[in-house]
């Protein structure tokens, strides 16, 4: 624990350090950021068969915060995959990986602190971006700190199992990491497309939603920030007797052990194929 | 306690009997012996075969070998960055893979570059940033940082972005990185490549302080012949992964020059003259000079064959009416050693065939 601390402490200066040495990309990304969603959100409803429906759905502000909401867990869970995938690849071209390797906490200790602290800024970008957005379009947020911190600190548990198992084969196989943009545009999808209604879609589909990483998440904060914890029938449900709050966590604790336990494998794998440096 | 008590204890890093093989796969490959397409096939390439050599404190070892070789697989290895398929590491008699994280502690690693820093940090930064790393804190860490920044000469660039640094403090910061958790042994994968002549300097004097003057267990590998010449207590030269020589520096040259003489004369003899030198005279090859000819020619080992021969090769010349003009020991470097013993100049290996080998082969390891 003391070397994670020690880790994400390391971390958090670097990236902090980064942030205000290069502060105008950082606003330059957060202008643009904005400037995407708005044109995304335009897009994906003129893009609709039926373009005057479509308009006239950009005038229903909870749909519209709802994609918005999407938009950004699908963002974060591309990111957070992607520190894993792109992130090793990079690592591992510059020598840095190697370093890390050398350190006595150990490659997860490593990745757990950095994708911590790279999540947490990512956190805090997304929620000045959703809130611009979601004021642009004349939504509302249901902001209850207790249900959203919980939530969205078991969606990164969720994706950082995840990546911990993408993370290990890209370890091995360096040159999957490009394949593995498939992987998380569908992740992108599932947290856009995550809705309660798909889980009256028949058992099949209802166990795809709780298996997959990332949708009961995405499921969950949208039930908080969009609809307010409040039911079909317009009651106050707290999300923590939600049955996708349930799943979230099974998913966590599943994940998380499949993603740790193979990043180990696939780590020794690497040593002894010789391929944890080489790109 | 493993083993503990078959490595021999004066070693701080001991390599025993390893073997590594890289097995690589290629789908869709032509094979080279029939021409046609393959779904899969595989190669292997030998990068460390049955490798046994151990470094001692103080001393800084020289591994040198061709592209290929098994150098930094070697390095690698020691680091626990590789498993070896077969035989053991041990780093202050702890076996690598069994206590890999007691001896990150002892190791500092400098692998093949300067993009080991993070090029948006400072080097000051980087240092704090690698030490945390390393479990270096607080008050210890920040003097440890500066300090080793003054040691290499980089004090006046610590506040300067890496990205804007020569190629030469770049390396000179990785060395720091390397150092910041203080080791007892340093790891040097290549590290004056690409640097110019100041530079290289630089480091290899920083290397020799290092090591000398703190009790360090160096390993250097390179292709620079010079640098492993100046800076190496001992080399070992290693050949498609086989430890082919493993010697201190002075004798491994001493072994490959105390045959050779370099003989001047008035003119280029005919080959009569050659037909009739005694068998364990053999001309390795004859040099062109602006005053005279020169016969490079090697004589026997011991000194009594030696001196017969000698004799024996002044008559020839005097029957030939050779007049010699001066005769001196031919002074090889370490290019040449290396070059007779992976192959790329074997003037030696046919020169000796029929006095049954290569000089190589006999008393290489120490």
């Amino acid at each position: 624990m003391r070397g994670f601390l020690l880790i994400m402490k390391a971390e958090i200066v670097r990236a902090w350090i980064i942030t205000r040495r290069y502060w105008f990309r950082t606003l330059t990304g957060l202008v643009i950021g904005y400037g995407m969603f708005m044109i995304l959100i335009a897009g994906f409803f003129y893009s609709q068969p039926a373009i005057e429906k479509g308009l006239n759905q950009l005038d229903d502000p909870t749909r519209a915060t709802n994609y918005i909401l999407g938009f950004i867990i699908g963002l974060f869970a591309f990111g957070v995959i992607g520190m894993f995938t792109q992130g090793i690849q990079e690592m591992a071209q510059t020598g840095v990986l190697e370093q890390l390797c050398m350190s006595p906490y150990g490659l997860v200790t490593n990745f757990l602190a950095r994708s911590v602290v790279a999540s947490i800024s990512t956190i805090f970008y997304s929620a000045i971006l959703v809130y611009m957005v979601v004021i642009s379009v004349g939504g509302r947020l249901h902001f209850d700190p207790v249900p959203v911190v919980t939530l969205l600190t078991l969606s990164f548990i969720n994706l950082i199992g995840f990546g911990f198992m993408i993370g290990g084969l890209v370890l091995v196989f360096k040159q999957v990491g490009q394949l593995i943009i498939v992987v998380r545009m569908v992740l992108f999808g599932l947290a856009l497309f995550a809705r309660e209604e798909l889980l009256n879609q028949g058992w099949i589909v209802s166990l795809l939603v709780h298996i997959l990483p990332i949708t009961d998440a995405s499921i969950c904060l949208k039930y908080v920030l969009v609809k307010g914890q409040m039911n079909a029938s317009g009651e106050f449900v707290s999300v923590f007797l939600h049955p996708s709050f349930f799943w979230l966590v099974a998913n966590c604790v599943v994940w998380t052990f499949i993603g740790i336990t193979l990043f180990k494998v696939m780590e020794n794998w690497s040593r002894k194929k010789g391929t944890l440096g080489t790109y | 306690m493993e083993n503990l008590y078959k490595i021999p204890q004066e070693h701080t890093v001991y390599l025993r009997d390893v073997c590594k093989t890289f097995r690589t796969y290629h789908f869709f490959s032509i094979d080279e012996e029939t021409g046609r397409r393959r779904f899969v096939k595989r190669k292997e390439a030998c990068a460390a075969d049955h490798i046994t050599f151990g470094i001692r404190p103080g001393e800084i070892m020289g591994l040198l070998g061709p592209n290929g070789a098994g150098k930094t697989t070697t390095v690698k290895m020691i680091s626990g960055l590789v498993l070896p398929d077969r035989g053991e590491v041990y780093v202050d008699g702890m076996n690598v893979v069994k206590h890999r994280k007691e001896i990150l502690s002892r190791i500092g690693v400098v692998l093949e570059g300067t993009r080991t820093s993070m090029w948006p940090l400072t080097p000051l930064e980087n240092l704090y940033y690698y030490g945390n790393l390393r479990n270096v804190r607080g008050k210890v860490l920040k003097e440890r940082a500066n300090q080793l920044l003054d040691f290499i000469g980089l004090s006046e660039k610590k506040d300067v972005e890496v990205r804007r640094l020569s190629r030469g403090q770049k390396q000179k910061l990785a060395i720091c990185i390397a150092l910041i958790a203080d080791p007892k042994i340093l790891l040097l994968d290549e590290p004056t490549t690409g640097l110019d002549v100041q530079s290289s300097r630089s480091i290899k004097d920083k290397i020799l302080e290092l090591t000398k003057e703190h009790n360090r267990s160096v390993l250097v590998t390179t292709h620079d012949m010079n640098v492993a010449q100046e800076l190496c207590d001992r080399i070992g030269i290693i050949n498609k992964g086989k430890l082919i020589a493993c010697k201190p520096t002075a004798e491994l040259l001493e072994l490959f020059s105390k045959q050779i003489f370099e003989v001047r004369v008035d003119r280029t003899p005919d080959s009569s003259f050659f037909d009739l030198l005694p068998a364990s005279i053999r001309l390795l090859e004859i040099e062109q000079s602006y005053e005279g000819p020169v016969l490079v020619l090697q004589f026997p080992e011991s000194y009594e064959d030696r001196s017969e021969s000698f004799y024996s090769f002044i008559e020839k010349c005097r029957s030939h009416n050779l007049q010699i003009r001066s005769i001196t020991q031919k002074q090889v470097n370490l290019e040449y050693v290396f070059l007779q013993l992976t192959g790329e100049k074997p003037i030696q290996d046919l020169a000796n065939q029929e006095n049954g080998g290569n000089v190589a082969n006999e008393g290489l390891m120490k």
